[in-house]
């Protein structure tokens, strides 16, 4: 058996784990996704009726229905659970017997996380579908190349709100208020990452701000790069080399937060 | 042939946030941190055989639980070196992890809302066994514990002595040959008890597995390990066989009579050999020095009207008690 199989039997293994899981708990997964549609779906309501028939700072009624509608698909995509997990793991030491078998915890939560987007990823771009059937505003043009760009994009932004969520969680081997932190962390991401409004919409200040933290590569880089509103290679470099140096940076702070916590591990509950 | 488990020196402490209660407690610890060290183990030194079953005692907060958990990699140590199968725990990495399992009687890795074949299959695929051997290794689990009937059912509608029967057989799967078992009977009844005591004695004859386990229950003592090591407030007190323990710590037998006749003979009567622990017509149970076991009871036989005696050691369960409170040494006398 070679290691390429051996990896696919293992991921495959646990994401099939993760959708019978899922299985039995269907109705909690609707309500995730009713807010996965209902919280852009109000952003978009009220810029919709800010926007009126003329612009907010460039966007028209129709491009805050494409910018939400997309935003609605790339959170989806990228969106990580992983601190509530690794909370709960730690503290009521559900992290032991992850520690005892020959698999590093991140893979299992790598493979909750396709779970997860897959399911609930491919559910919303139903919903976008249908919606564009009838809604002629929200369709985007078959541009090969700015899709494909738009999926590494998201799988960067993926992976980065991964780490970020996973060494967040890791703070748990410190402090019991490890989920808070990571509550503030999204509540602050809410305005800087384009959950709430277009990044430009946001004050010049704020958004100087924005500028400078990993927050716009979230979600706004992805979105903007699948609406067309990044266009050019510098723009489209820039955004790629914001959100590399983001990802690596956050990719340090948890390999720093797992070797770190390990060595005070206290293994607590049995 | 190398030890299967090395453990020299070994320490672990623990630095804990203390504070006092109350609300000018909470503010006092946010404001000035006070710290103190626990030292959960201390030095503790010792080797297991490949093969070999040793139970560890010791009263809540001994430190076994500590100690079980540096060696299966999961702690670091704060001083001190171990070895087992061949690697240093905390730095073995999967190959390290294949070679052992690690079961803790109050935490569940099988997936609560599956059954407990899925979690199976998982370890399948987590451990890289081939489909030949795992069809195997399950059927022979599956027969040894019992297992045909509850493979289908949810994790959360079996029993807790199910649970821990599947819970055994996701962590052999892989046919580990160093068994670490944290209160594997914890909670379970008699007969649940029972049969993995029945189990894990069958599964090392047939693998040759080494097993360290902890209990509270001395029928899992007696039944499973002839050595024990003994830890309290993180140090050994004792390694060695469990009847040297017993021959080493009780001062005394327990002579235990069936008395025959009417019931002419009284509490005073039987008062004059030996302290009286127990007395109900015909019955009765005298605890009495050691070494003068054999006289007494001679000495009974002539005066009274006995059917019967034996010469017991004292409940294995009252000779933990002393070690854990007077220490193994001290009554090495």
């Amino acid at each position: 058996m070679n290691r390429v199989a051996d990896w696919a039997r293992r991921y495959g293994a646990l994401i099939r784990n993760a959708w019978l899981v899922d299985l039995q708990y269907r109705a909690s997964i609707v309500l995730w996704i009713i807010w996965g549609v209902t919280e852009p779906t109000i952003a978009l309501g009220i810029w919709w009726s800010i926007a009126g028939d003329g612009q907010v700072g460039g966007y028209a009624r129709a491009d805050f229905a494409r910018y939400f509608f997309a935003l609605m698909l790339v959170n989806q995509l990228t969106i990580a659970w992983d601190s509530w997990y690794l909370d709960r793991w730690i503290r009521e030491g559900d992290l032991n017997y992850r520690l005892a078998r020959p698999l590093h915890p991140a893979h299992e939560a790598v493979a909750e996380n396709i779970a997860y987007k897959a399911r609930s990823g491919g559910m919303i771009l139903v919903v976008w579908l249908v919606a564009a059937l009838v809604w002629p505003a929200v369709r985007l043009p078959l541009a090969p190349g700015r899709w494909t760009l738009t999926a590494l994009a998201v799988l960067l932004a993926a992976a980065m709100r991964f780490f970020i969520s996973f060494a967040t969680g890791l703070l748990a081997f410190w402090t019991t208020r490890a989920t808070a932190i990571m509550g503030l962390h999204g509540g602050v991401a809410l305005f800087l990452s384009g959950r709430i409004a277009p990044l430009t919409l946001l004050p010049p200040a704020v958004a100087g701000v924005a500028a400078l933290l990993w927050f716009p590569y979230m979600l706004a880089f992805p979105v903007n790069l699948l609406t067309g509103a990044v266009h050019g290679t510098a723009a489209v470099l820039h955004g790629f080399a914001g959100q590399l140096v983001w990802l690596g940076l956050w990719v340090g702070a948890y390999q720093l937060a797992w070797t770190r916590g390990l060595r005070r591990y206290g293994a607590v509950g049995g | 042939m190398p030890p299967a488990i090395t453990a020299e020196q070994l320490s672990k402490t623990f630095r804990v946030k203390v504070r006092d209660p109350g609300l000018r407690g909470a503010l006092e610890a946010l404001l000035r941190p006070r710290y103190r060290d626990v030292h959960a183990v201390r030095e503790v030194t010792f080797r297991i055989d490949p093969g070999e079953i040793v139970a560890f005692l010791g009263p809540n907060g001994a430190g076994k639980t500590t100690t079980l958990k540096m060696l299966a990699g999961l702690l670091y140590p704060t001083s001190g070196r171990v070895e087992v199968a061949g690697f240093v725990p905390w730095g073995g990495g999967p190959e390290f992890k294949r070679r052992i399992a690690l079961v803790l009687g109050n935490r569940q890795q099988l997936v609560w809302d599956l059954p407990p074949e899925e979690t199976f299959l998982l370890n399948r695929a987590i451990y890289e066994i081939a489909p030949a051997a795992y069809r195997e290794r399950l059927a022979e689990l599956v027969t040894l514990l019992e297992l045909g009937d509850v493979l289908d059912k949810p994790v959360r509608q079996l029993s807790l002595g199910e649970r821990m029967k599947c819970e055994l057989a996701a962590a052999l799967l892989h046919h580990p040959p160093i068994l670490f078992l944290d209160e594997p009977t914890l909670g379970l009844d008699v007969t649940a008890q029972e049969a993995i005591r029945r189990f894990l004695t069958e599964y090392r004859d047939r693998h040759g597995a080494t097993v360290l386990l902890t209990s509270h229950y001395m029928q899992d003592v007696t039944a499973l390990a002839r050595r024990v090591l003994i830890i309290n407030r993180g140090r050994l007190l004792y390694d060695g066989a469990l009847d040297a323990l017993v021959a080493r710590i009780a001062r005394t037998k327990r002579l235990e009579l069936v008395l025959g006749g009417d019931d002419g003979v009284t509490a005073e009567a039987l008062a004059a050999f030996g302290e009286v622990k127990s007395f109900r017509f015909p019955n009765a149970v005298l605890e009495v020095p050691r070494e003068e076991a054999a006289a007494t009871s001679a000495r009974l036989l002539a005066a009274l009207p006995v059917a019967d005696l034996s010469i017991e050691d004292p409940p294995i369960e009252d000779v933990i008690r002393q070690a854990f409170t007077r220490g193994v040494q001290e009554d090495d006398s």
